[in-house]
């Protein structure tokens, strides 16, 4: 490995490192999207759980709902990656000091195990108050996996996006949505088939494919997004 | 025998507005290796803007800026990773302690960490202190080693001792003339301290 | 020139219009004339494809470019008046959905694909207006629409398989290559095609020119102090 690679890792990894420091002080992404997606599991639960929905519908319905609600809570919580720099005007600094491709890495990165984080906690959570059989729970683990990877990809892009303009908090859900609408899709079709135990060789393909080209995506315009 | 000085910042025509308000309307300039450029002007005559686009912080709407270092010419983009930068739109994490703060930006930097212990004892600042704890003088010393960590030919200097008691002064001051034995800097609104090495006045229009 | 331009664009038109209700025949297995409404609803639904394709182009022109405004300016217009024609392409749709399937809507691929479109492209104009300083507006906003352009093909390809079948008639430009239509139905489809791409493209050259004074206007108070 080259001189110029290994340093550009360490950039990437110093990000992570820094990211996941000041998170284990604050323990802002886990109060907000973990308490966020564990009430809203509650709420549906308590309306659609076991007896509220019919079982032919379960396996349509359910991987809907557990999508939708991984959404909003990276809604509520990932835009922050890039939002926190600019309020609190630490993001003067990182233009001066970060090559903007490893400090996209390094945020993308981060944004990824916070969801990885946030999957292993409530989808654990999600199968049991639903009494939800899962007939392939590796592929049940390769949509979140992959679904969450596309979910940071996107909404890391769009949070440094928005993070420049006024009122971001509610902007980052009008341009995140239709942004993530078809890895919302793919994720949802790969998680009934894994709960429903059909298997369609294509879509975890399609995934790994819109993953891939968010992030291409991300490499090329995130230092034009960042820098004047 | 007149030698080029191997570091050079020149700036012509500069004009940048904000929506309706223009700040800067055509300003020039120059500095060379050991001199100090001073800005000074009126409350909102534009001396931050300008340092801004000088640190590739912002774009001018018109106007060249070039800026050659140990003889090479550098583009906005290795510009703004290559100078030195203090102004009080520079903040730090407040969740991490001064030392943390400035390890983290030595490794973007990929600069050496060696010199973080040195910079922090010339300007005494505590280095377990948490950032978000820091007296506003206490900040104004701890950017002064973010811009200095990775031995910065280009220092931009924007109210650079704000908030400093004297020996805070003394000491950040003896930085400033230490630097310029191989560096050059762009002052604004020093306050009523005597700057060293004054080679020329930029006076903006308010 | 350009008033003899302006004429023959409109003669083009208007031949169009009268070639779609006089001149083609009425398309076998379709309810009344409501086959006539395809000569419009198709060429807008192309028109406005062309538009958001031209706009990611500019976007990228201004972004890894020269950052030239003008085509910041371009890409912003050509995507305004492309939502014109989309939400055009769209009603007209719905109309002959209505008459054809009975209902206005129901989430035919093609409407999922042109829903999202919609939504993406109103949320990149609301972008726009959230970003007071010129030059970062410009950025944040090419960036994304390149976006745009890098997540459709997964909307255009992807999402209609995914469901499954559609009701929507095969596309003029089919894979097997083959034109089922009549030739006279043909010859309108062409000729509005054409019409309206010209009439697209004069639009939006009015909509850049707009757009210039505008930022001349803002530029010329800013700094020389009037009113």
């Amino acid at each position: 490995m080259s001189h110029t690679t290994s340093s550009w890792l360490a950039e990437a990894f110093a990000v992570f490192a820094k990211e996941w420091r000041t998170e284990f002080r604050t323990r802002y992404a886990l109060n907000t999207l973990g308490l966020f997606a564990i009430t809203s599991l509650v709420v549906v639960s308590i309306s659609l759980g076991p007896l509220g929905a019919a079982t032919a519908e379960r396996t349509t319905v359910m991987p809907v709902l557990l999508w939708v609600l991984l959404l909003f809570a990276v809604a509520a919580g990932l835009p922050r990656a890039f939002v926190h720099e600019e309020e609190s005007r630490t993001a003067t600094a990182l233009r001066l000091s970060a090559t903007p491709s490893a400090l996209f890495t390094g945020k993308l990165l981060y944004s990824w195990t916070v969801v990885l984080a946030l999957e292993l906690i409530v989808t654990p959570l999600f199968v049991a108050m639903m009494h939800l059989p899962v007939a392939n729970p590796g592929l049940l683990a390769l949509a979140l996996v992959l679904g969450g990877y596309g979910l940071a990809a996107g909404g890391t892009l769009v949070a440094a996006i928005i993070a420049q303009a006024r009122s971001s908090g509610t902007l980052f859900s009008v341009l995140a949505l239709p942004v993530l609408l078809p890895l919302l899709v793919l994720a949802i079709e790969l998680s009934r088939a894994a709960i429903a135990g059909d298997f369609v060789p294509v879509v975890p393909r399609q995934l790994l494919l819109y993953d891939a080209s968010v992030t291409v995506a991300g490499l090329l315009l995130f230092p034009a997004v960042w820098n004047p | 025998m007149q030698e080029s000085p191997p570091c050079q910042l020149s700036f012509q025509n500069l004009y940048r507005s904000f929506g309706r308000l223009a700040v800067l309307r055509g300003v020039s300039g120059e500095v060379s290796t050991g001199q100090t450029l001073l800005v000074t002007g009126a409350n909102g005559s534009g001396k931050s803007t300008l340092l801004k686009c000088l640190a590739g912080l912002m774009v001018p709407d018109r106007g060249e800026i070039s800026y050659r270092q140990d003889n090479t010419q550098l583009d906005a983009r290795e510009r703004r990773l290559a100078i030195g930068y203090v102004a009080p739109d520079l903040s730090f994490y407040e969740e991490l302690t001064v030392e943390e703060n400035l390890l983290f930006f030595a490794r973007l930097r990929r600069t050496s960490e060696d010199r973080i212990g040195h910079l922090l004892e010339r300007v005494n600042l505590p280095p377990d202190r948490s950032a978000g704890t820091l007296s506003s003088g206490m900040l104004q010393r701890l950017r002064w080693c973010f811009a200095l960590l990775h031995q910065p030919r280009l220092l931009l200097l924007d109210e650079p001792f704000q908030n400093l008691d004297s020996p805070g002064q003394d000491a950040t001051r003896s930085l400033l003339e230490q630097h310029l034995d191989e560096g050059l800097a762009v002052t604004a609104n020093p306050g009523l301290l005597e700057l060293p090495h004054v080679a020329h006045h930029l006076q903006l229009a308010g | 020139m350009k008033t003899l331009l302006k004429w023959l664009l409109w003669l083009w038109i208007s031949i169009m219009i009268w070639g779609a209700f006089k001149y083609a025949p009425l398309a076998e297995g379709f309810i009344g004339d409501s086959s006539r409404i395809l000569f419009f609803h198709v060429p807008m639904a192309w028109t406005s494809f062309i538009a958001f394709i031209a706009g990611g182009v500019w976007s990228a022109r201004y972004l890894f470019g020269a950052r030239d405004p003008k085509h910041d300016r371009a890409a912003a217009s050509a995507i305004e008046v492309g939502i014109v024609f989309c939400i055009l392409a769209t009603a007209s749709g719905a109309i002959w959905a209505k008459v054809m399937w009975g209902a206005y809507w129901n989430w035919d691929p093609r409407q999922v694909w042109i829903t999202v479109a919609i939504l993406f492209y109103a949320a990149y104009l609301a972008l726009r207006s959230a970003v007071p300083d010129r030059d970062t507006r410009r950025r944040l906003s090419a960036a994304y629409a390149i976006l745009g352009l890098v997540v459709a093909p997964f909307l255009f390809f992807i999402l209609p398989r995914m469901t499954g079948f559609t009701l929507h008639p095969e596309p003029v430009i089919n894979p097997e290559g083959k034109v089922e239509m009549e030739r006279r139905m043909m010859h309108v489809l062409i000729l509005g095609s054409i019409g309206f791409n010209i009439l697209f493209f004069w639009i939006h050259n009015l909509r850049c020119r707009l757009e210039t004074l505008f930022e001349e206007r803002a530029d010329s108070t800013a700094f020389h102090g009037g009113s």
